[in-house]
This record gives structure tokens, C-alpha cells and sequence, in this order.
């Protein structure tokens, strides 16, 4: 397209270095890469070693993206005895974006060392702080850089990007307002503006400004980032993987894309490809702790805990800014894990080195019962007021977890107004139709007829390997999968999200399933088997205790004829009141409105008394949760003895069982039972109208 | 796996090889159900594009754009589909991209200032350079007196030697350099294909002050007596554009193929220049045609022809530009696909109100063209002369 711009020949002019240097500088500034170069070549020959032409040397590689040679001239031009401020700091943000911070740190404090007033020093000099974690110090950095330079958008982007991490979303905000202001076509500070959006729980807002970012640099990878975090914070996988895959089709080693398709894949349930993705992350950006702090979650998810807990250690130690989450999942992971005292002391430490961190405050508060003399109770009540914690999740988790403490002490009204406020900032993020959702309860009642099971009976995989614990979240099946895994013959998965997936990919469901033949529903069950079969053990049965598979009781007849279903009830008030005090961290969307619960809880009940007619009893049971708590002995022989199994006395002893709970139940079956599960609700009647009404229960 | 990338090669050497039509029906079939991967698109539109489909190929460009924002390659298709259309906002924006695609990012210049923005800047200093083809600054250099206006800055105006002493008579600028020398320092500055961008360009714009160029009075005089003997009218006669550029095959036609213009009483005169410019020496059989391309230096000379000749007859290439920028008459000869410049459908030019557009009926189909143009060859012959 363009002719090749004459280069001049420099050699044949008599220059001083000083001139040739001006010009190399010159014909750069005017983008006359080939020229610039001629002219500093020209200087290194005459002065091998030249600072003035090493550094832009290095400045043009940067530009035309060879980062390694650039850093590497820069190196060496800050060896020079006068090298001056701005080549430590052009060096300062070459480390940086190599992920260097620690050499980063040093060039940008030498160069502001050098020349105090250089604005571009402090500037970059402040990233690197906010990068490793060093925030306070960051902010005065940033502060500096505006007061020598108030109209400098870039500054005021990077000083909110740190008030944003030290929790100060309302500095934030208005620092991505005024970049924005002076640059009205700011891509990053759109993109940034958007993770603020999705923090304060804005998710339109939040997509659109990432979308607005893309459009003004569709190759900006943190927009892309931040738009598939906003689509999977509100349960859009396969949006989110479609904005990181159109990311990593120009940016292949993004760590950022690549740990948030980790995410993804983790939340569709494809852990192996979740792995993956996760460690070329950590490969692609070693001193990425988000990237490590990551890869620890899908690890913990795929049952991998040393490795898990290795990699939250890491991140927990490297300067970044994964260290607060790094340290709660740590803890997390050893609550889940059973090492309760491990757990308890991990949360210690990181509320220690984070007082203000809601994550911690919200999973610690499950681990332990409140009293009503609890220092810690207005601890977290403060980080509700002034001053306190402002992002959306952060006060949400919080009411959670005061809600719990309230509950505990056993003050009504203060856990509910709790409850009620959390409950109602999750519910503002979800979508949810509780009457389209009963309609389709019904449809598949009605689809699933006598007449359809009985047309196939007999197809299917005559596997008795799967054991299905279907139920409404709450209602024991955390308890009862507890229970049959602690038998030797008996292998607990957890919940599995392979039968939904399933039921999404056959499309139109469940109108769709009538025209299955005999050979595909026989397909479907090998494909269950497929995947859960290696998860077994060797076993003779698997636990998979996805409750929402209650909805597919009739599917799971037709493809897995031999398969056992074990149904758990519980008194539904109890059950909904339990649902209403958690904030799950899976999906889980019909749990945050009182009524709702109710209306939802109504429409099970119909299709399970559907499928209790339409089932053979030597396939499906029920088990009520309060008669476990009364008689476990009698209850644990009676579910072992419907699987086809001998009696092991090892189901009694269940909470010492070494096996990993996944749930928001994970703290009560590391408990013997204590019959202090049933009737729970009634002190809190005055506060269940919507549910008691919804439910058809007089107080 | 395997088996997609062979369909796509093979989609792509078809249209490559000319065969737009086979590409799509090869393809067309397999995205059925508007599902499939998206190089298969990206392919189906490249096909549509070829074969003119201009609104079909606009759907699934926009389609891919939406899905993979990030393809610059693809944005940038998209934006010369855009402004083949005539919506030139949106499609400024895109064409920025130009610089973008695998084989112009090494040749992108990287300026060290920033880019303006298209508001004004008085008192700083603007540079404004060309970029890629003759034809294209000798179409956009009349923007240089609006951003000039616009700015209120010093306006520099780096342009290709070839063009320096045409430029040099031109206006909006205060100091005009040539592509490769070192500018003086300046504050901000832009392409200038991206001018429209940064002012917000749009066809009400056009065509502004006609002519925006003129020829030198030295060489007019030198021309004029080298041409006076001979018979009128005179018409200067372009058959191919510079082979280097892309969409060569639709800019290229021969000598041979304008035989049937031939005519008593007209004399023709070869502006050729470059590879073909040697078929001026072996004109068709009853063709008068005077070969003056070895007499033609430079583009001076070719605007002095251009402003002396009562017609040039030319492919879409440089002296078609140059002959709109005189404010000479010109008709121009346009593939079945024609660059964006020319628009859709229309035989005017918003840019040039003295050309008139010859698009090829179907594509490679220069006779029509021609057989076209020959009866209003006399027309204008019996009117003038």
C-alpha cells in the first residue's frame, strides 16, 4: 500500500552525537521508526553503550510490542552514571507490564528520587503499587500526579482503579468520571467503570459500559474480562465464554481470559477443560496471584485439596492482589475439608490482615454459633455503616452473615431485617418467573405420564451404579448423601451438574422427550455414565445429590431404569426458612423472596406427588429429615438396605467420614445430630407471612 | 477439525481463482440453520463481496463483527462495505483499522503525538500525511483546506514526492514536506484517509470546492503547443491502474479491449503509464492515438494533459482522480465490484461533478462497458465539435 519512506544516508553527513541524537529523536516522535533507528546505530557505533540511544532504542521496541528487548535496552541505558528520570520510569512501566513489580517498584522509586516533579514517574510509580498490593502508598502516588497535573486522564483512571481496590467505590467513581470527562473516548476507563458497575451490583450498566469500552478498542482485553465477569456473576455461562473466547481468538495468553473461561468452565461444570485453561493462565503470567489464586478454586472443585490449598498458599504469599481472597479460600477449603480448627485459625489470620474483609466475616460466620455478648457481631455491623464496606457483594455477604449471627442469638427481629436486606439485593440481580417456572413444573408432570414410562420400560442403561438424592435445597440431602457415603460400598460426588447439562442439550425439554426412541434414551444414560462412572472409585454405587434433580425424576426412569432415587423431605417451612437464611454460591434463584419460596415449594410438591405415583418403591423412597434426626439408626439400615447394601455400622459415625462437603450445609453434618432441626421456624412466624400464606400454613 | 479448514482453503482459493459463486455454494449449505463456525462466515462473506452481493455480504459482516469484536481484519472488511453504502460515520470509524491487519501493521506509522481529534487547536501545529495510493490523496487532499478551517491550527502537509509539486499549488496548508523527510516540530497529527473520521465527514460535505487542484502554467504552455496541431477532440485514454494494488483485476482492462472506441476525428492520447503503458506504440486498427507516456515525467505533466483534453476515458485509477480534482471531464471505467469510493449504483460521482461512471455489467466484462460508452463518445463529438 504505502511506499517505503526514503530513508536518508546519514553517513554521508559529518553530525556531533548530540545532533544525530536529536534527530534520531525527532524522526521518532514523527513516527519515522526506519530513520530514528539509522540515526541511534549511527551514535552506537560512535559510542558503543550510549544511554540516550540505548533508551530509545528500547522505547521503539516497546512501541512495535517486543517488550523482552525493550526492558533489556532500558536496563542498560539506567546503568549510565547521568541516566535521567524518565528512563527509570519508562523502565518502572516496561517491568510492570512484564509482570516484574518488584524491579518495577525499584526503577519508579528511583526515578521520583531523581526528579521529583517528573508526573509520568509518579504515575507509573503508583500502578505498580496498586498492582502489588501496596495501596495506600499507591493513592498518595496517584494524588501527587493529579495535583502536579489536574486534567491528566490517565491519573485520574489509575487512582480509581486504587480507590476502587481499597474498597472506596465512591472515590472510584468519580475518578472514572472526571478521566472520562476530559476523555470522552476513554476505552479503559469505560472498561473500569464497568467492574465498579458489576461490584455495586449494576449489571446493565455494567455491560454496557464494557460493550461501550469494546467499541471504542475492540481489542481492549480488560473489557472482555470484565463483560464475561458481569454475564457469569448473573449466570450467563455460555455469554461469558463466548466474550472470553472472542478474546482469546487475538489475545491467546491473555492470563486474564484465560482465568475467566476457567471460571466459566468451572460453573458449566466442565472442570478437566476448566484445569486447563486455568494453568495456562498461571503459565502465561507465573506472578499473576489472581491467575494462582484461581487455578486453587478449580483444583478445590475437582476434589485436587493439596494442590488446591498449595496454590491459595502461593497466591496468599506473592505481592498481588489476590492475597485477601487467597486467604479466605484457603480457609474455606479447610472448612470444607472437615479441619475445622485449620479453618478457624485460617480465618483468623486473614481478618487479621484484612479487618475490613466481608468475604472472610460471611464464611467464617458459618463455622461458628453466635452469642449474644459477641464483640464480632459489631464488628460486622460497623462495616455496614459509615465508612464501611461499599460494594454490593460485600454488603450483601454481610447481612448474610448477620442474619446468621441474629438467628443464633436468637434475636428475630434483628435477623430478619438482616435477612431481608440480603435477600433483597440478590434478589434485585436475578431473573426469575415463579408462575412460568410452576407452569413448567406442571409440564413436565404432565409429560412424563403413566402412559410415556410405561411405553419405554425396560429401555435405558440397566446400570445400578447411580444413586439420585433429589430434594429442595436444606432439606438433609447433605445430611443423607453423608450418611450412605460413609458406607464402604458407597461413593458421595456431591452435586453434579451432568444430568441438567444433559437436559439442556436434548432442547425443548421437557416436550421434546416424547419423541425420544428407545436407543437414545439409551445413549443418554451411557452419557450420564460416561461421566460420572470414573468419579466412582470403583464403588458399587455414586451419590450424585443434585437436588434440583427432582425436576428430572422421570427422565432419569427412562434412561437409567435401575438407578435409585432417594427423595428428601422436610418440614417446608423449616426447609424454606433455612433456604432464606443462606446466600448460596451456586445458582440458585428461587430462594430470595419469602413468597416466591413459598409459590415454588408448592409447585414441588405437586410434581413430587406425581412422581410418587408413577414410581416403583423399590427405585424411589422418601426420607423424611426429621426422622433421621429421631431415629438415624433405624432411618441409615433402611436407605442401606434399599441400595442392596450389608449394614455397615460406618453410616452412624458419619461426620468423621473423610470426604469433602460442598454445600451451605458443610458445617452441620461435621456435627452429630442434634435435634434441634425441627419446628425451627415457629419463634420466627411473625417475620414468614409471605411463606406461611404461600404455603397454606396458619400460624 | 481437518475437514473445516479444507472447506475453508478451498472456499478461499475459489474466490481468489474467480470463482465467487462455487465458494458460496460450497459454503452456503453448511451454515444453513444460520449456525456454524466462524471462519465459515468470514468466508461466506468474502464470496458474497466478490460477487457483489453487497447487502448480503453487509449482514453477515456485521453478524461477525458483533460476534468477535476483536477480528480488526473483519472490521475492517466490514467498514469498506460501509462506505460502498455510503454510511460513512460508522464506516470512518471502522477504516481506521486499516492499519491494523496482518500485512499493514508493519507498515503502520507510529506517530508520537496524539491524533486529532477534530476540534480546533489554535495556536498548534497539525501535521497531516498521505498514506497508500496516488489515487487516494488526490481524492482527500481537498480535505486539508477544511481541517485547516476546522483546526485553526498551523497546518503541515506531508505528501508522496510524486505529488509534492502538484500539492505545492494547492491551499489549507502552511507548509507542505515530503513523505520520508523530517517535519517540523508539530503537536498533534493525522492520516489523512482518517481526516473524515476525525471530522466527522459525511456526503453533504461534498463536493466542496471544485477545482481543488490545478496544473502548472509552465508545463500547460509546453503541452499546448506539443498537442496543437492535432485534430479535436482530444481525449486521453487510461487503461490500468498501478498493478501493485489490490483489486488489480478490477483495474485493469487493455488497449485492445477500447478498440471499438476508435473513430474518425478523434484523437486519442495515451496517458498510460507503468507495464501496459507499452500498448501505445500498437494501437488497434483505425485507432488515431498519440502514445505521449514517454513524454510524461511526472503528474504535472498528466495534469496539464488532463486540463487541456476535453475528455479522459480511464479505469478507477489515478488520472481519474486527477482529472475530478481539476474540474476536467472524465469517464470512468468501473468493475462489476467497484472500490467504495464509487458508491452503489450511480453513474455520479458526489466527489467529482464533472465524471461520469461506466460500471461493468457483470463481472470482467469490459465489452459492455465499452459498447456502452462508444455511442456516447459520438454524442459528444457531434456536440462539440
Amino acid at each position: 500500500m504505502a511506499r517505503k519512506p526514503q530513508a536518508p544516508a546519514p553517513s554521508q553527513e559529518n553530525l556531533s552525537i548530540e545532533e544525530a541524537l536529536n534527530r534520531a529523536y525527532a524522526h521518532w516522535n514523527a513516527g519515522q521508526a526506519d530513520q530514528a533507528e539509522l540515526f541511534c546505530q549511527r551514535v552506537l557505533a560512535a559510542w558503543p553503550g550510549q544511554a540516550d540511544a540505548l533508551h530509545l532504542m528500547g522505547v521503539i521496541a516497546h512501541a512495535y510490542g517486543n517488550l523482552d528487548l525493550a526492558i533489556a535496552h532500558l536496563r542498560q541505558a539506567c546503568l549510565a552514571p547521568r541516566a535521567p528520570a524518565i528512563y527509570f520510569s519508562n523502565l518502572a512501566e516496561m517491568c510492570r507490564q512484564k509482570g516484574l513489580l518488584a524491579e518495577g517498584e525499584q526503577a519508579g522509586r528511583r526515578a521520583v528520587a531523581l526528579n521529583a516533579t517528573l508526573v509520568a514517574a509518579w504515575n507509573n510509580l503508583g500502578i505498580i503499587l496498586q498492582e502489588a498490593g501496596k495501596l495506600e502508598e499507591s493513592r498518595s502516588c496517584l494524588e501527587r500526579v493529579i495535583a502536579l497535573q489536574p486534567n491528566y486522564p490517565e491519573a485520574h483512571n489509575n487512582l480509581g482503579n486504587t480507590c476502587k481496590r481499597l474498597g472506596r467505590l465512591d472515590l472510584a467513581e468519580a475518578h472514572y468520571a472526571k478521566a472520562m470527562t476530559l476523555n470522552p473516548n476513554y476505552a479503559e476507563a469505560f472498561s473500569n467503570l464497568s467492574n465498579l458497575l458489576n461490584d455495586q451490583g449494576q449489571a446493565e450498566r455494567a455491560a454496557e459500559a464494557a460493550r461501550r469500552a469494546i467499541d471504542i478498542n475492540p481489542q481492549l482485553a480488560d473489557a472482555y474480562v470484565n463483560l464475561a465477569a458481569v454475564e457469569t456473576g448473573r449466570y450467563r455461562h455460555a455469554e461469558a465464554m463466548r466474550w472470553l473466547d472472542s478474546l482469546l481468538t487475538f489475545a491467546p495468553q491473555n492470563a486474564g481470559g484465560l482465568s475467566g473461561r476457567a471460571i466459566a468452565l468451572k460453573e458449566l461444570g466442565r472442570l478437566d477443560e476448566a484445569l486447563d485453561s486455568a494453568q495456562r493462565a498461571v503459565a502465561a503470567s507465573p506472578e499473576n496471584t489472581e491467575a494462582r489464586n484461581m487455578l486453587g478454586q478449580i483444583l478445590q472443585a475437582m476434589g485436587r485439596f493439596d494442590e488446591a490449598l498449595e496454590a491459595f498458599s502461593q497466591a496468599a504469599s506473592l505481592p498481588g492482589l489476590a492475597v485477601e481472597s487467597a486467604l479466605v479460600n484457603r480457609a474455606v477449603l479447610f472448612m470444607e475439608t472437615g479441619r475445622k480448627d485449620e479453618a478457624k485459625a485460617a480465618f483468623d489470620r486473614a481478618l487479621e490482615a484484612f479487618p475490613r474483609s466481608a468475604k472472610a466475616w460471611f464464611n467464617q460466620s458459618d463455622l461458628r454459633k453466635f452469642t449474644a455478648d459477641d464483640q464480632d457481631v459489631g464488628r460486622m455491623e460497623a462495616l455496614l455503616g459509615d465508612g464501611g464496606a461499599q460494594s454490593y457483594a460485600d454488603r450483601m455477604a454481610l447481612h448474610f452473615a448477620l442474619g446468621k449471627a441474629y438467628l443464633d442469638i436468637g434475636n428475630s427481629e434483628k435477623a430478619f431485617y438482616h435477612l431481608n436486606e440480603g435477600n433483597r439485593m440478590k434478589r434485585s440481580s436475578l431473573s426469575f418467573d415463579v408462575k412460568a417456572t410452576g407452569q413448567w413444573l406442571e409440564q413436565i408432570a404432565k409429560t412424563f405420564s403413566p402412559v410415556l414410562l410405561k411405553k419405554h420400560k425396560g429401555s435405558g442403561d440397566p446400570s445400578e451404579l447411580p444413586v439420585f438424592i433429589v430434594g429442595i435445597p436444606r432439606s438433609g440431602t447433605t445430611l443423607v448423601e453423608q450418611i450412605l457415603a460413609s458406607h464402604p460400598q458407597v461413593h458421595g460426588t456431591g452435586e453434579l451438574s451432568v444430568l441438567p447439562r444433559l437436559t439442556d442439550g436434548i432442547g425443548n425439554y421437557p416436550n421434546s422427550v416424547t419423541s425420544l426412541n428407545a436407543e437414545q434414551l439409551a445413549q443418554l444414560g451411557r452419557a450420564y455414565l460416561a461421566q460420572v462412572a470414573p468419579l466412582a472409585q470403583g464403588k458399587r454405587h455414586l451419590v450424585d445429590k443434585m437436588p434440583a434433580n427432582f425436576l428430572h425424576v422421570g427422565l432419569i426412569r427412562q434412561i437409567l431404569p435401575n438407578a435409585r432415587i432417594i427423595h428428601c423431605r422436610r418440614d417446608p417451612v423449616d426447609t424454606c426458612l433455612s433456604c432464606y437464611s443462606k446466600l448460596f454460591s451456586a445458582e440458585q434463584i428461587f430462594t430470595y423472596d419469602l413468597a416466591e419460596l413459598g409459590q415454588f415449594h408448592v409447585a414441588y410438591q405437586k410434581l413430587m406427588a406425581h412422581w410418587r405415583k408413577v414410581l416403583p418403591a423399590d427405585r424411589f423412597i422418601e426420607v423424611d429429615y426429621e426422622a433421621v434426626v429421631d431415629d438415624l439408626d433405624g432411618q441409615a439400615r433402611w436407605m442401606i438396605d434399599f441400595l442392596g447394601l450389608p449394614w455397615d455400622e460406618a453410616c452412624l459415625s458419619f461426620h468423621q467420614t473423610k470426604r469433602v462437603v460442598r454445600t451451605a450445609s458443610v458445617n452441620q453434618v461435621r456435627q452429630p445430630i442434634y435435634k434441634t432441626s425441627a419446628g425451627r421456624w415457629k419463634p420466627h412466624a411473625a417475620h414468614l407471612g409471605p411463606l406461611l400464606e404461600a404455603l397454606g400454613i396458619t400460624p | 477439525m481437518t475437514e473445516l479448514s479444507a472447506v475453508i482453503a478451498r472456499a478461499h482459493a475459489l474466490i481468489d481463482g474467480g470463482a465467487p459463486e462455487q465458494a458460496e455454494s460450497l459454503l452456503a449449505p453448511l451454515l444453513r440453520g444460520g449456525q456454524g463456525p466462524l471462519p465459515l462466515w468470514a468466508a461466506l462473506a468474502k464470496s458474497l463481496r466478490h460477487q457483489g452481493k453487497a447487502k448480503d455480504a453487509l449482514t453477515v459482516q456485521q453478524m461477525l463483527v458483533e460476534a468477535t469484536p476483536g477480528n480488526l481484519a473483519l472490521r475492517f472488511d466490514l467498514s469498506e462495505t460501509l462506505l460502498l453504502f455510503g454510511q460513512f460515520e460508522r464506516g470512518w470509524r471502522e477504516y481506521h483499522w486499516r492499519y491494523s491487519l496482518d500485512h499493514t501493521t508493519r507498515i503502520a506509522r507510529k506517530v508520537q503525538r496524539p491524533r486529532w481529534d477534530g476540534r480546533p487547536i489554535p495556536g498548534q501545529t497539525l501535521l497531516i500525511h498521505d498514506e497508500q495510493g496516488f489515487g487516494d490523496t488526490l481524492q482527500f487532499i481537498r480535505m486539508v483546506e477544511w481541517a485547516k478551517q476546522r483546526s485553526q491550527a498551523k497546518v503541515i502537509l506531508e505528501v508522496s514526492p510524486d505529488l509534492y509539486l502538484l500539492a505545492k499549488r494547492g491551499t489549507g496548508f502552511d507548509e507542505l514536506i515530503t513523505r520520508g523527510s523530517l517535519p517540523p516540530p508539530f503537536d498533534v497529527h493525522c492520516e489523512m484517509m482518517s481526516l473524515p473520521m476525525a471530522m466527522g465527514f459525511d456526503l453533504s460535505h461534498l463536493p466542496g470546492q471544485i477545482p481543488y487542484l490545478t496544473a502548472d502554467k509552465e508545463r500547460l504552455r509546453r503541452w499546448q503547443k506539443r498537442l496543437s496541431k492535432l485534430p479535436r477532440p482530444w481525449v486521453a485514454l487510461n487503461w490500468a491502474g498501478r498493478p501493485t494494488l489490490y483489486n488489480g483485476q478490477n483495474r485493469a482492462a487493455s488497449l485492445s479491449t477500447l478498440a471499438p472506441l476508435a473513430m474518425e476525428g478523434v484523437t486519442f492520447l495515451s496517458v498510460q503509464k507503468g507495464p501496459t503503458a507499452e500498448q501505445g506504440k500498437a494501437p488497434p486498427p483505425g485507432m488515431k492515438l498519440v502514445d505521449l507516456s514517454p513524454e510524461i515525467k511526472d503528474f504535472e505533466d498528466t495534469a496539464a494533459i488532463l486540463t487541456l483534453a476535453d475528455l479522459l476515458i480511464s479505469i478507477d485509477s489515478a488520472p481519474a482522480h486527477l482529472a475530478g480534482a481539476l474540474g476536467r471531464p472524465a469517464w470512468v471505467m468501473l468493475g462489476f465490484v467497484a472500490d467504495w469510493r464509487w458508491l452503489l449504483e450511480r453513474d455520479d460521482s458526489p466527489w467529482y461533478p464533472t465524471l461520469r461512471l461506466f460500471r461493468q455489467p457483470q463481472r470482467n466484462d469490459w465489452a459492455s462497458v465499452v459498447a456502452a460508452i462508444r455511442p456516447e463518445l459520438e454524442r459528444f463529438k457531434a456536440a462539440h465539435f
